[in-house]
């Protein structure tokens, strides 16, 4: 089972998007997928228009007394499950503190999954906390979207430093540029110089797409209703970009 | 909780606007889009995916996919892969599900096309207030066409309610509003009804000895129903051998013709020599064109293996004897298939079932032609395992190599007697017994395989040079020589603890009991 975070420390950058679709991508090649929205504000579960409620209280799964299993809900698309968001999830650093292990319950709880899913998705909240902590001991790689803007930039340094300083190794960092604008000079400076700095930053950009922005209105991945829009090519590139690092 | 679907038989007159109706009372309906799916059954020659108790069919519409389903679940896949070209061997299919579970049952088998079942799906939704999926429900209508499309008839409708995880009581809300439709459930995927429709039998081929015999018969008739099961195997796999489909084809024709040429020299004394001898001769005559063909698909299929031995850095200088080797395969199996499409081969298998085929003789010549069968079976097994005795026991650790290739061939020669008989005897025992000669045949096969290999690669690196092959590819192969005689070396020193545990006294003694002799 491979675990996949979707991450930034700013909001908005076209997380939830990338998280929908590579799920949606993994599934129709048949991998059994699941995935897990931790923001509160369930944009994710919007998009499967599942309802935003997961039976039994919050505190009860972080304590392991719900199996993730029983609030697992299939999706519209074959091989796609989800584990939909929950309004409690805005306290769930709380319940992680209270917690034994802090750090590494979210791993304890996905651990069961194992034999039942090939991928699972995790969509973050943004902020970093002590949920996204979890998520950095628990994920294999890291999906960084990146606008390519210089506030955007400094979040990304924030997280590499955090990382850094909680000693977490072993995570396969996957940073890429979102919401890219062509005609905008700025995202292409900021491009260019990254693009020689970095060298974990995957090939593939996700342009900006009011196709993307219109998941909203048919409620599923873009893949799925607009399939040859650019959007949905350039999110095809980045799972081919993701399958190859990851081996 | 995990719900599997159900899927109904649906009579001809089914009042499907009365059930859109009773669904609709609870559930917003929508109607999808139809579909037409070509589903092709596949699975090997002999059966591997259904013997590992699935079916597999490759679905080709709009999502052409793969998929694999056990069997007796439900009547729908469960684990399926995308894929746009047809299935044939598992290691060229890209990564996936479906390839996992193939890769561990097919080997070197290619996927054939069993039957083919053409559906037409209309789809109905149920949804909730987000106008979410809640349940699938499905009507399906299918007809059959054999592989050739030869034979063609219609299924079964099916009625099938599919759930959706997470959704549990809008399905079980589902299935108990259709109780009022009183229908049953259907037992068989379409995949068994269309297979039963065409006559065909899963698991109707396999190469494994399987004779129900009868311990009183006469000899000569027992020793001609082994012989006949054998070259029904043998022409079975003509056909496959000639298109080369996969390797095991022409193996499996050379097993039934060695396991032939065994029956007829070792259920001694049933037949007169002077019958027997043509047939001998023909038969030796096929293990010989079919040989070089064989040989060929051993390298073949072991490429990969040696490649790997290699170090890393000379790798790729082995290529050219892969080059070399297709080359040579592709001439070798012309020239058989030259020879399998002879007067001379159609006239041995001819004239070998007219033989098989006669009325018995009522006065036979063969001096053991009326023993009851059981007798015989004792008789020469027990012969058979004392001279492996005798002969193993001379072996010590500095007897030449040709030694073990004669104890080799007699111990071949009586796991062949053991299997053709294992009906006369205790299941557990005979198997036991089986098992215990399997492991010292193992032992000496691979000693004079790796023998066999490290000569032949030299002769086919003499070759390759004059070809024009590269010096680098020469070396690279004379490392691999050097990894075979190595590992021969250690055969060899294991042999001696295999047959000292296979002539045990407690090995012995349950040898002597199961076939007399004490």
């Amino acid at each position: 089972m491979h675990i996949l975070g979707v991450y930034n420390i700013k909001g908005g950058v076209g997380k939830t998007a990338t998280a929908v679709n590579l799920a949606y991508l993994a599934a129709s090649q048949g991998y059994r997928t699941l995935i897990w929205d931790l923001d509160p504000q369930a944009a994710a579960t919007f998009y499967f228009r599942i309802k935003p409620k997961v039976k039994g209280s919050k505190k009860r799964l972080i304590s392991g007394k719900v199996d993730l299993e029983e609030v697992v809900k299939a999706t519209d698309f074959e091989n796609l499950d989800m584990l939909p968001a929950d309004f409690s999830y805005r306290n769930m650093d709380l319940q992680l503190e209270d917690a034994k292990k802090p750090t590494k319950q979210l791993l304890k709880l996905l651990r069961p999954l194992s034999y039942a899913y090939d991928y699972v998705f995790l969509d973050c909240p943004p902020s970093i906390s002590l949920v996204s902590e979890n998520i950095f001991r628990a994920a294999e790689g890291l999906l960084l979207p990146l606008i390519p803007t210089t506030l955007s930039l400094r979040t990304y340094e924030q997280l590499l430093d955090f990382l850094d300083g909680h000693r977490i190794t072993g995570l396969e960092l996957m940073p890429f540029f979102s919401m890219v604008d062509r005609r905008k000079r700025m995202h292409l400076d900021v491009m260019q110089n990254l693009q020689q700095a970095d060298k974990e930053l995957l090939e593939t950009q996700i342009p900006y797409a009011s196709d993307v922005e219109k998941m909203g209105i048919h409620r599923m991945p873009v893949q799925a209703f607009a399939p040859n829009c650019p959007a949905a090519r350039a999110y095809r590139a980045l799972w081919a970009d993701v399958q190859k690092r990851l081996g | 909780m995990s719900l599997h679907a159900v899927s109904y038989l649906l009579p001809d007159d089914f009042d499907l606007d009365g059930l859109k109706a009773a669904l609709a009372e609870s559930h917003v309906l929508q109607e999808n889009p139809s579909s037409t799916l070509t589903q092709t059954f596949y699975d090997s020659f002999d059966w591997r995916v259904w013997q590992a108790g699935a079916e597999l069919l490759h679905e080709t519409g709009d999502r052409p996919r793969l998929c694999w389903s056990g069997l007796n679940e439900s009547c729908l896949p469960q684990l399926c892969q995308a894929l746009e070209q047809k299935p044939e061997f598992a290691e060229d299919l890209p990564p996936g599900p479906v390839t996992e579970q193939l890769s561990k049952v097919l080997e070197m088998r290619v996927l054939l096309p069993k039957v083919i079942v053409i559906q037409t799906r209309y789809n109905l939704a149920l949804l909730d207030s987000e106008e979410k999926t809640v349940v699938r429900v499905a009507w399906v209508t299918s007809e059959y066409h054999s592989a050739n499309r030869r034979q063609t008839g219609a299924l079964d409708s099916l009625l099938v309610i599919m759930p959706l995880r997470g959704y549990e009581s809008d399905f079980e809300a589902v299935i108990k509003r259709l109780q009022a439709f009183r229908l049953s459930t259907c037992e068989h995927s379409l995949f068994r009804s269309a297979l039963t429709h065409l006559g065909i039998k899963p698991g109707d081929y396999s190469s494994k000895l399987n004779y129900r015999l009868d311990p009183d018969a006469r000899s000569d008739a027992t020793a001609k129903r082994i012989m006949l099961g054998l070259l029904d195997t043998l022409e079975a796999n003509v056909t496959g051998a000639k298109a080369n489909l996969d390797s095991e084809f022409l193996h499996d024709l050379r097993v039934a013709t060695r396991r032939t040429r065994s029956a007829m020299s070792q259920i001694k004394g049933v037949f007169s020599p002077q019958e027997i001898e043509p047939f001998k001769q023909g038969f030796a005559w096929i293990g010989q064109i079919t040989g070089q063909t064989r040989d060929l698909d051993v390298y073949l299929l072991q490429y990969n293996h040696f490649r790997t031995s290699l170090p890393a850095a000379v790798r790729p200088d082995l290529d050219p004897f892969h080059d070399y080797l297709k080359r040579h395969h592709k001439a070798a199996h012309a020239k058989l298939v030259k020879k399998l499409n002879s007067p001379h081969f159609r006239k041995i298998i001819k004239s070998w079932r007219d033989w098989l085929e006669a009325p018995l003789s009522e006065q036979p010549k063969g001096p053991n032609a009326r023993m009851p069968t059981a007798q015989l079976a004792d008789r020469r097994i027990g012969k058979l395992y004392n001279k492996i005795l005798k002969q193993g026991a001379a072996i010590g650790p500095n007897s030449p190599a040709e030694q073990l290739h004669d104890l080799r061939k007699q111990c071949k020669k009586l796991r062949y007697m053991m299997e053709f008989f294992q009906s006369l005897y205790p299941k557990p025992e005979i198997r036991h017994l089986v098992k215990l000669l399997k492991v010292l045949l193992d032992n000496l096969g691979e000693f004079q395989d790796l023998e066999v290999q490290a000569h032949s690669l030299e002769g086919f690196g003499d070759e390759m040079l004059k070809e024009g092959a590269p010096s680098s590819a020469i070396m690279a192969m004379g490392i691999l020589v050097g990894k075979l005689y190595e590992k021969q070396t250690l055969t060899r020193r294991a042999f001696e603890d295999l047959f000292t545990h296979f002539s045990s006294a407690d090995n012995e003694r349950a040898f002597r009991k199961l076939f007399g002799g004490a």
